[in-house]
């Protein structure tokens, strides 16, 4: 049991920001369980970091959010799941937004995926913040690098997925 | 194919997720144990449990002690568990900090590969000195003993003892330092090697623009 219920903010910014989180644990997780187990760790640091948390004018929620939850997700120091990864990606992840999109179906989307999952912790931490539409400012922000070397490495993380699709196309 | 196309579907706005509960959000904020960081604080916990009670319990011992040799041993101890505290309270601080993560990405990387490598380097030293100073106390002791002794001191017999002591402390600070390094990277090493990568990897500068 948490030590102290949570506050109504707390639960208020968790409901609004949930689908947030589970996209990161998408990125970063390819089994269901360890998904979810990130998951469930990204809330509970939320939980113990919420007390320190001071809105301010220029700094935005999300901000916030994706630097706890690309902390926990980069700095994963859990003991790993002790299993082969898998080679494809459940359904679940297959299911991400399958709108309609005819000319990217889900064969093309199951490639992209297995080369995201090629990358190191780093770089998908680009291509998630890339994936999530966030501007170089806000990037250079949540990672604590310049919005130059952000550019440079997103360009490279690019370039890293390019040569790893080449083979598989 | 490109990460574009992903990201035009990445953007679609997914089916809502299930309102959570009192009982999800109990299950979600329940204190876990498997974290490193985690079980490091809660070793710490208990080791420091420990050397408080050798702290406290030594000191009456001085008191009782009746030859000056075992009072300065139990204030040796004594004076070990000081050290120890203190190396714990550092410990207990250095892993408080090493669980806050609102930082940016950077800067919580920098500062968990500064910390673990530090406790792994204390960690190591403190278990290679622990032997030497063990058998230094056993030493000290027989000394007393024979101090204390009404026929007057083997001179011959401390010098053998002694150069036997230093045997095998040297072969046992050979074990235990083969040893000790072999378990901290079991343990730590792993996690350690991966996080520098990420750092080295972050950190690493855009390169300036040719002239």
């Amino acid at each position: 049991m948490p030590a102290a219920a949570p506050s109504a903010d707390f639960v208020a910014a968790l409901r609004e920001y949930q689908p947030l989180l589970r996209r990161v644990a998408r990125l970063y997780c390819q089994d269901a369980d360890d998904r979810q187990d990130l998951f469930q760790e990204m809330v509970l640091q939320l939980w113990r970091a919420w007390p320190r948390y001071v809105p301010q004018p220029n700094a935005k929620l999300s901000t916030w959010l994706y630097r706890i939850a690309l902390n926990v997700a980069i700095s994963n120091l859990r003991q790993r799941t002790r299993r082969p990864a898998p080679t494809a990606l459940d359904a679940e992840a297959l299911a991400v937004a399958q709108t309609a999109d005819s000319d990217f179906d889900a064969d093309d989307r199951a490639v992209l995926y297995r080369a995201i999952g090629r990358l190191s912790e780093v770089d998908k931490a680009f291509v998630l913040l890339y994936l999530e539409d966030r501007p170089y400012e806000e990037m250079a922000d949540i990672l604590g690098i310049t919005q130059n070397n952000v550019r440079v490495k997103m360009h490279r993380v690019q370039e890293k997925l390019r040569s790893l699709l080449v083979p598989a196309a | 194919m490109e990460l574009d196309d992903l990201r035009r579907q990445w953007q679609q706005p997914e089916p809502a997720a299930p309102p959570l509960n009192q009982a999800d959000l109990n299950r979600l904020l329940a204190p876990r144990s498997d974290g490193l960081v985690e079980r490091m604080r809660r070793n710490a916990r208990l080791e420091t449990v420990f050397v408080v009670l050798v702290a406290v319990a030594v000191p009456p011992l001085i008191g009782f002690a009746d030859n000056f040799l075992l009072r300065a041993e139990a204030v040796s101890l004594f004076l070990l568990s000081l050290v120890l505290l203190a190396y714990y309270y550092r410990k207990l601080k250095m892993l408080r900090l090493m669980t806050r993560l609102d930082g940016h990405v950077l800067g919580n990387l920098r500062r968990l590969c500064a910390g673990l490598r530090s406790m792994l380097r204390f960690n190591y030293r403190l278990t290679l000195a622990m032997a030497p100073a063990t058998l230094l106390l056993m030493y000290e002791y027989v000394v007393g003993q024979e101090l204390a002794r009404p026929g007057g001191v083997r001179t011959a017999m401390l010098i053998g003892l002694g150069t036997a002591f230093l045997a095998a402390g040297l072969l046992l600070q050979w074990a235990v330092a083969a040893t000790t390094r072999r378990y901290l990277q079991y343990l730590y090493g792993q996690h350690l090697d991966r996080l520098e990568a990420s750092l080295r990897e972050l950190a690493e500068p855009a390169p300036t623009p040719a002239n």
